[in-house]
């Protein structure tokens, strides 16, 4: 059952993709108008039309569907066990997030994702607590996109995708890659195992979603074009992402070693 | 910042202008600090001289940039608090809207932050729709701060550390609302030593001021460049939020 979903995931993905295409693309305004030229060279956004309808739609699923959902779980599941899910979740995505965090080149993040998946895994009673957190292993994002993007891949232009959301060709390559390196997503088969896998998926939707009740409708109420305040929202905080990640130049040095000082 | 007698933008570059110091140690900097002289391949007794010149060339920069960080930092955690007692105070909707109007009014640099929203609009616009552009925009400012702050009950912040960025200073912040995850939100002041401005505010990376930028910018495209029609919509826009309550 569960190999069938999986097998039509990418077809639905590349299908949808085909659609963007032969659907309508946004016309550039014309050369004698520099400034406009440059916003929409800059805007990046050459499916725009097809992306709003994109956008709609999922507006419509959320109304109906996610939004009301994820504000039952925020109301019925008291809040230690909602941030349990969410840790255990995070602990799930470990092995990920360990082999991205070292396709980034990044050994102490790497060191600090282990680290985070040993303690949890046991002191934190199968990720339920983080515990590690508040022993100096703090958790980080990392996943394929943002490997791409430290290995120089431009993200490419906009992308408004059903369910997924605010994207662009290369998180949406990496989303992908994220979903395939999984191990989870190799682990057995039978009804047991297909029930937990989308039990994990119907509680990162909600989980993601609770997390974001205030300040998605805060944003539907003070933005006049909500798409393209998504938009910015999405470039900004995936460039935001990858720049804390770039940054993150923590010396592998051993304790027994003369230490440099941390730069400031 | 800290430049320290050990610290390795100390021993490099003794006598660099604060400024170029400033943007070394700021965390946007991509220059790697790896062109500094490993300390142990210098002979310690060299290492201690230099070390000390550079500690006493640069002994009073710091001391400027410092006060600038420091007060900066004493700034957002003035206007933070003053934010926060009015959300998280009693109060009608009216009455809280009503002080932090006045909060905004007296921190945040809101002509500065309306031009660049507008971008290249702003030049193009009549000095009557700027003039209507700025006074709504202060409107909009107030009902979306209320908007974001209003539902919120329980408030609270720390103040991490200032980082001097050019003439500005970024004032790293926690928030920390009750049921929600905590969330870093940076503060961008400017002038922080003589008169300390709100200039920007960056929640998770997202640039508040950038943000609202696009949004006018795609309206406007998409309403054939009529600044009135922005105008209008943002006006409309107040409206309907405060009748929201």
């Amino acid at each position: 059952m569960r190999a069938r979903v999986r097998s039509l995931r990418p077809a639905w993905v590349l299908a949808s993709l085909l659609a963007l295409h032969v659907a309508g693309c946004a016309t550039p305004p014309p050369a004698s108008d520099p400034d406009a030229l440059a916003d929409f060279k800059q805007t990046n956004d050459p499916l725009e039309p097809t992306n709003r309808v994109f956008y709609k739609i999922n507006d419509v699923l959320d109304r109906f569907l996610l939004r009301p959902a994820a504000i039952a779980y925020r109301d019925v599941v008291p809040e230690p066990v909602r941030t349990g899910v969410h840790n255990v979740l995070g602990n799930l995505g470990t092995p990920v997030q360990l082999g991205n965090d070292m396709l980034e080149g990044k050994p102490r993040r790497a060191g600090d994702t282990t680290m985070r998946f040993v303690i949890n895994t046991t002191f934190g009673v199968l990720g339920i607590f983080d515990v590690a957190k508040g022993w100096g292993y703090p958790d980080h994002d990392a996943d394929f996109g943002m490997t791409l993007a430290s290995w120089g891949v431009h993200p490419g232009p906009f992308l408004y995708l059903p369910v997924l959301g605010p994207t662009d060709p290369r998180d949406v390559f990496g989303f992908g890659v994220d979903v395939v390196a999984d191990p989870w997503f190799w682990v057995g088969k039978g009804a047991v195992v297909s029930d937990l896998g989308y039990a994990k998926w119907g509680l990162s939707a909600l989980d993601a979603r609770s997390r974001l009740l205030g300040s998605l409708s805060a944003i539907k109420k003070t933005a006049l074009d909500p798409y393209a305040t998504f938009r910015s929202l999405y470039r900004q905080h995936r460039r935001s992402q990858i720049e804390e990640m770039e940054n993150d130049n923590r010396a592998t040095i051993p304790v027994w070693y003369p230490q440099p000082k941390p730069a400031q | 910042m800290t430049i320290g007698p050990q610290s390795p933008s100390g021993i490099r570059n003794p006598n660099l202008p604060n400024e170029t110091a400033a943007a070394e140690t700021a965390r946007t900097d991509t220059t790697p600090p790896e062109t500094i002289t490993r300390p142990h391949m210098l002979h310690r007794r060299s290492l201690l001289s230099l070390a000390t010149g550079a500690a006493l060339a640069a002994g009073l920069e710091p001391a400027r940039a410092d006060s600038t960080t420091q007060s900066a930092t004493a700034f957002v955690t003035k206007t933070g608090s003053a934010l926060v007692a009015v959300v998280n105070g009693a109060g009608s909707a009216q009455d809280k809207r009503q002080k932090l109007t006045s909060i905004i009014d007296q921190t945040v640099d809101v002509d500065g932050v309306a031009k660049f929203c507008l971008g290249r609009f702003w030049r193009q616009a009549s000095p009557d729709q700027q003039q209507r552009y700025i006074k709504t925009f202060h409107q909009v400012l107030v009902s979306n701060i209320t908007a974001k702050l209003g539902e919120y009950q329980g408030v609270r912040f720390n103040v991490n550390r200032a980082v001097p960025n050019g003439e500005q200073v970024q004032v790293d912040t926690t928030v920390l609302r009750p049921n929600q995850p905590p969330t870093d939100v940076q503060w961008v002041i400017g002038s922080p030593s003589s008169d300390p401005k709100i200039v920007d505010v960056v929640a998770e990376g997202t640039s508040l001021r950038l943000t609202q930028r696009s949004d006018y910018a795609s309206y406007l495209s998409h309403n054939s460049d009529n600044i009135n029609a922005l105008i209008a919509a943002m006006q409309h826009q107040v409206e309907a939020n405060q009748a929201n309550g």
